[in-house]
């Protein structure tokens, strides 16, 4: 760690990981009411469950992508963050905000909840992922601008690099995306046109570029290979993310209301979507095969390289699998979205703050550079715990998915929702099988920072490769 | 002399930088996809699209052609000056290289201004959804290239770049070229075949 | 400037003549009525061969040996097919 000020990132990175846990003990129940439909009824019915799953994730992430943020800005800037006090400030903020906000989803219903926060002043809650009271969604803004006077800052007035110029693009777009959370027409299709707005420009626009950015830098750091080369794949990578990834938004205004060529334009750019993450993965195997050096963090390079190849088999490939028109026509809505949406999420951005987390906790926590063998090795069984179990999952939910097109919309006897649930359980059940194993995953990468904490750090091996 | 020429012949790699090229090939598929898409829709509407297309106008899509045509041999000039490290002339060539790209602008813009009078958008019908659509996606990448030409052109004014070292010049030019392609195909497709 | 930039500069000239000559041809064939499926499928070829000499020259990959020597032509190999298999159902000379 070369400066001092990005020690706030620990803070960061612990919270994240402990939100992490959240979700996943939500999923395993989420999962559970999916066959048990009555699991914990009426303490967490099924709709307060998902809405837990999917909220932890996003703050978790965000949590991660800013602790990410404050440890690679100073590094890439050269000087220290310009106010370390108000990250460690904002971070509580965050955290009691967000807590709060998780408490009040379990604790209160949720139309009581709307009514104690005076959701009656500016109506924004009730829509899926965006179902935090209007204060919250306020407190994130606050924490949002905090954070990114914080880097802006640093980054203005530091070395300008391409990875930091990326990252505070990408930081900037998931601020102003998320303002759009707060415009809720009363016309339906305006309402879910706007959403998308926030919620797919979000994932498969500005946080692309975050993960570009994140990526690049731990490349730079681990391979030695010259930061020239990785910056200019990390400008294609992107030019090619927007182009594809902006008109891409229209794969998700098929069928809600919106003009016909939303089909075209959506299929066309959306159906181009994999390529810059197919891109992202030549560059991460090319880069680490030209490496200059053989960086002592193996879990971290194996992190980096994982985030490759998951985020193009998750977003890419299970994204391109329903994105046109035709097909969507079919799909739309079932199981087999619920595929493309954990494998893309765990490959993309979960694996992508885990190679941060890989990569820079060891120096924040005194190392030089990694950590002893042991931790890594056990690091790197939950690695492929954790990913294993999830191409699993992706694979059940696919299986499901398939079926459910089939037997729901497809055959020419086409059988009712609830009935067709019942004939696809068996792949609910192999897929809370699948999410058992990927809490055990997490909780061993856990216990890797506990493990092997008094032994010395792998040490550089010198190559001439 | 001879070494260099010999050495010029067996390059494995395309001139300017090869990630230029990997987003050139991208570029190209999602073009390819959109002419694909167009070819296989009129196949459900043949009369529908003939009948539209004999609205364009070809005049000014032939004019248009002409003057893409011509950019890109004053950027093939650009660059052969800048070879031989006369920035001078280079950029003079860039410049003309931009003008043609203007004027491709400035009349396809007519052309908008025109359909947008009579009323003509997206949803008029399906012919000019993708008439709309293609041109306007590729109007879109003419734009970029003329502000890389525009760029290039200045740092080359600037005498930035040498015989030896000008990659920057070759992968612009690299990029102006694949927007001419585009419009080389795009241009028969959507105005004349029927 | 040298022999060498003029060598390298002359196919480049035809092509520009070429390709002008080529649009002037397709335009006539535009404005004279002409129809049918011939005369869509000779407009695309010329417009196949404007391309695959932009590649070769303009691009400068007539030079190049590899997978990149071809990566115009097999591009412009693939829409020259989808797109003259969908014009060809499309008139109805297969039935």
């Amino acid at each position: 760690m070369q400066y001092k000020s990005q020690a706030v990132a620990k803070l960061y990175f612990i919270a994240a990981i402990g939100l992490f846990v959240g979700q996943i003990l939500f999923g395993v129940i989420l999962g559970l009411q999916y066959v048990i439909g009555d699991f914990l009824f009426p303490e967490i019915p099924f709709n307060v469950a998902r809405m837990v799953h999917t909220n932890l994730l996003i703050v978790w992430l965000l949590f991660g992508f800013m602790g990410a943020a404050y440890y690679l800005v100073p590094e890439e800037a050269e000087r220290e963050l310009v106010s370390p006090g108000l990250a460690v400030l904002m971070f509580w903020v965050f955290l009691i905000a967000g807590a709060l906000t998780i408490l009040g989803y379990l604790l209160v219903p949720y139309s009581g909840l709307a009514q104690m926060t005076g959701n009656d002043l500016l109506p924004t809650m009730g829509r899926e992922f965006l179902e935090q009271p209007t204060i919250t969604k306020i407190g994130i803004v606050v924490v949002a601008l905090a954070f990114l006077y914080n880097i802006g800052m640093t980054i203005l007035s530091g070395r300008k690099t391409v990875v930091n110029l990326v990252l505070l693009i990408g930081l900037v777009g998931l601020a102003v995306f998320f303002l759009f959370s707060f415009y809720n027409p009363d016309n339906l299709v305006k309402d879910k046109y706007y959403w998308w707005w926030v919620v797919h420009l979000w994932v498969e626009g500005v946080w692309e570029l975050i993960l570009g950015s994140i990526l690049a830098f731990v490349l730079i750091k681990t391979t030695g290979v010259d930061r020239e080369v990785i910056e200019k794949w990390l400008y294609v990578i992107i030019a090619m993310t927007l182009i594809t990834g902006i008109i891409g938004t229209g794969h998700h205004y098929y069928w809600i209301g919106t003009p016909d060529y939303w089909q075209w334009w959506g299929s066309v750019f959306s159906a181009m979507e994999p390529i810059p993450f197919f891109m992202m993965t030549v560059f991460a195997f090319n880069m680490v095969n030209r490496r200059r050096r053989n960086h002592p963090n193996k879990a971290a390079v194996l992190w980096a390289l994982g985030t490759a190849v998951m985020a193009f088999l998750g977003a890419g490939v299970w994204g391109f699998l329903h994105t046109l028109a035709p097909v969507n026509y079919y799909t739309h809505g079932t199981q087999i979205t619920a595929a493309h949406g954990h494998m893309a999420f765990y490959g993309a951005y979960v694996m992508i703050v885990l190679t941060m987390i890989s990569y820079a906790m060891p120096m924040l926590r005194g190392r030089k550079a990694a950590s002893s063998n042991r931790s890594q090795v056990l690091e790197m069984w939950s690695f492929w715990l954790m990913t294993v179990s999830m191409v699993f999952i992706t694979l059940f939910l696919t299986g499901a998915g398939i079926l459910q097109t089939y037997l729901q919309r497809y055959s020419d006897t086409p059988l009712p929702f609830m009935v067709v649930q019942e004939k696809i359980e068996l792949f609910y059940w192999m897929r809370e099988v699948a999410g058992v194993v990927f809490l055990i995953g997490l909780l061993v990468y856990i216990a890797s920072f506990f493990v092997g904490t008094k032994e010395p750090e792998v040490v550089l091996e010198q190559t001439d490769a | 002399m001879s070494d260099k020429l010999v050495a010029a012949q067996v390059r494995h790699y395309p001139p300017g930088d090869l990630a230029v090229w990997i987003l050139i090939m991208a570029e190209l598929l999602v073009f390819a996809l959109f002419f694909a898409a167009y070819g296989f829709t009129r196949m459900g509407h043949v009369a529908l699209f003939n009948q539209y297309q004999a609205t364009l106008d070809r005049t000014a899509a032939v004019a248009n052609t002409l003057a893409l045509i011509t950019a890109s041999y004053f950027v093939v000039r650009a660059v052969a000056a800048i070879r031989e490290g006369n920035s001078r002339h280079s950029a003079r060539w860039l410049w003309a290289g931009v003008g043609m790209g203007v004027l491709f602008l400035f009349i396809k813009g007519g052309e908008y201004a025109e359909h947008l009078s009579h009323g003509i958008n997206l949803s008029t019908n399906t012919f000019y959804m993708f008439y709309l659509s293609l041109t306007f996606f590729h109007f879109m990448h003419v734009i970029v290239g003329v502000i890389v030409l525009v760029i290039l052109a200045v740092k080359v004014g600037q005498g930035r770049y040498s015989a030896a070292e000008h990659a920057d010049v070759e992968s612009g030019a690299s990029y102006w070229h694949m927007v001419d392609l585009v419009w080389l195909i795009l241009f028969p497709l959507v105005y004349v075949m029927h | 400037m040298d022999s060498q930039t003029r060598a390298w500069l002359r196919p480049c000239t035809w092509t520009w003549l070429v390709m002008v000559c080529l649009t002037l041809v397709t335009w006539l064939l535009g404005v004279s009525g002409a129809q049918g499926l011939w005369v869509a499928l000779l407009v695309l070829g010329f417009a196949l061969l404007k391309g695959q000499l932009v590649g070769d020259w303009f691009m400068g990959l007539h030079g190049v040996s590899g997978f990149w020597r071809w990566v115009v032509s097999l591009w412009l190999l693939l829409v020259g097919s989808l797109v003259s298999i969908a014009f060809v159902i499309s008139s109805g000379v297969l039935n």
